[in-house]
């Protein structure tokens, strides 16, 4: 298999773990990433305070990328998914936001036609690659991991990409649970993390940040599906614990982080040793939870 | 129906058109036909710190009352989740209406200075750059703002030793074409 992806500004440089595991994780499953080459920034949730031509022309500008490369294009960032999505049904939607969006594109030497197809990673993953294949590639199974699987506010992948449900989405559990983890009920899986709200009004974006670490609960660590939230629950816990009147120290990780931990890949390769929260806990308690259930391993890997 | 065709009537004035310019390229409903059910503000997270909450800005626009909304800020706390959007039984366009109320608060300076320069610089970054460069924006954010560079010192230090803050600014072969795009759009816009 074979993929143009887009990895979005977070991923190449604050949530640079995720970029690096997602590499990892592919190269492991024998899957071919190419960077959709001279991509831009989609404008993250600031272009739409600006210029609303901008906030779809920017994420446009990927898609006219892609579609010159001749291929589906894939992210593994929810923010950056939303705002490509968004583009895409925009333009198909009102002829005048298409028009005028190329007629932006022209200065850049681009057009977008509408023909481009997006893809989330967990899509791909769970859709494409499948839930068998990734677990014949599992060999340090995660066993007695309580994690909880943060989807992240993005719906719009879930609305109209339709492989899931839209409120009470599934597949990353699935595919935790395909890991060897024991997934815990998670009842703020799709609430939004404030995304920049943490750097433009701290107070705010810190409460919306503390809720979701403490419904988190005794869960061991927070796998999350964006880098954009993967750098606010783990850069800001200190503020959240303030304000929710407690202390956090929950390992938060990327989902290719978690996939390469189960396929025994190099703390390096995963870039583990860059999240903000030390991880090194996580594998202390599967050595622990591999003993204690090694008579039965086998048996309680879901096929 | 008479109540009814009088709000519809308000609703589009020709000051809300010009106070809202991009309501002529919205996709989805426009605020006319929010009938105030407030699922929008249930599915906000950030409502509960606004003046004034996604459906109580609904309302304020079907009155014709845009100016308060803008002066409001609330639209600054969206984060563009969408959530509000894709809940929305009338299928109205929220996220992009307070897209426009944040617009407006901004150009208007009804924000903390903060506020501004934290979207002025991210975008200029982008212009610039084509993508997000972490070290320019932080110049750019906190240059003139000493007081909140020191709140963020242990971030950015987390951020340093992790490795994760790159010197070298990102290479798009396209960068001037983008920096033309922003212009183009200014134009189109009517913006300075």
């Amino acid at each position: 298999m074979r993929y143009v992806y887009y990895p979005g500004c977070s991923a190449s440089g604050t949530s640079k773990e995720a970029e690096e595991s997602l590499q990892a994780a592919m190269g492991a499953l024998g899957v071919e990433w190419t960077e959709l080459e001279d991509w831009n920034c989609c404008g993250a949730a600031i272009a739409i305070g600006t210029s609303y031509l901008l906030s779809v022309a920017l994420p446009a500008r990927n898609l006219a990328l892609a579609e010159r490369a001749e291929s589906d294009l894939v992210t593994g960032c929810s923010r950056c998914f939303l705002n490509l999505i968004r583009a895409i049904h925009y333009t198909h939607e009102n002829a005048s936001v298409h028009e005028k969006v190329n007629e932006l594109l022209a200065e850049t030497g681009v057009q977008y036609s509408g023909k481009a197809r997006l893809r989330h990673l967990l899509d791909v993953i769970v859709n494409d690659i499948g839930l068998d294949v990734v677990a014949e590639r599992v060999t340090q199974p995660l066993d007695g991991l309580r994690v909880a699987p943060y989807y992240g506010c993005c719906q719009g992948m879930w609305t109209y990409a339709q492989f899931d449900s839209v409120e009470d989405p599934h597949c990353f559990d699935q595919l935790l649970a395909t890991l060897g983890a024991q997934v815990v009920d998670y009842p703020l899986k799709t609430a939004c993390c404030g995304g920049t709200l943490s750097m433009s009004r701290r107070s705010v974006g810190a409460k919306l940040i503390g809720d979701l670490l403490a419904a988190a609960g005794d869960a061991d660590c927070i796998v999350t599906a964006c880098p954009l939230c993967l750098f606010n629950l783990n850069s800001f816990q200190r503020e959240a614990g303030r304000i929710k009147g407690t202390h956090f120290n929950i390992p938060v990780l990327f989902l290719t982080q978690m996939m390469g931990m189960a396929f025994g890949l190099p703390k390096k390769a995963l870039g583990l040793q860059r999240n903000a929260v030390p991880v090194d806990g996580l594998y202390k308690k599967i050595a622990a939870g591999a003993t204690v259930s090694s008579g039965a391993a086998s048996a309680s890997r879901p096929k | 129906m008479g109540a009814l065709a009088t709000t519809l009537e308000k609703a589009w004035t020709p000051h809300t058109l010009e106070r809202i310019p991009s309501l002529r390229y919205l996709v989805g409903n426009d605020f006319s036909l929010c009938y105030q059910c407030g699922l929008c503000t249930g599915s906000c997270r950030s409502a509960y710190a606004m003046k004034y909450t996604p459906r109580q800005v609904m309302n304020l626009l079907q009155l014709g009352r845009v100016d308060e909304a803008v002066a409001s800020g609330s639209g600054l706390l969206c984060t563009a989740c969408f959530s509000c959007t894709f809940r929305c039984p009338r299928g109205v366009a929220i996220t992009d209406l307070m897209g426009a109320i944040q617009r407006l608060s901004l150009a208007e300076k009804h924000a903390d200075p903060h506020i501004q320069r934290f979207y002025r610089a991210f975008m200029r970054t982008v212009e610039r750059h084509g993508r997000f460069h972490e070290i320019e924006f932080l110049v750019r954010y906190y240059a003139l703002n000493p007081l909140r560079l020191r709140d963020e010192l242990r971030v950015g230090l987390t951020l340093l030793t992790k490795g994760k803050i790159v010197l070298k600014a990102p290479k798009v072969k396209s960068q001037k074409g983008i920096a033309a795009m922003f212009r183009k759009a200014a134009q189109i816009e009517g913006r300075p």
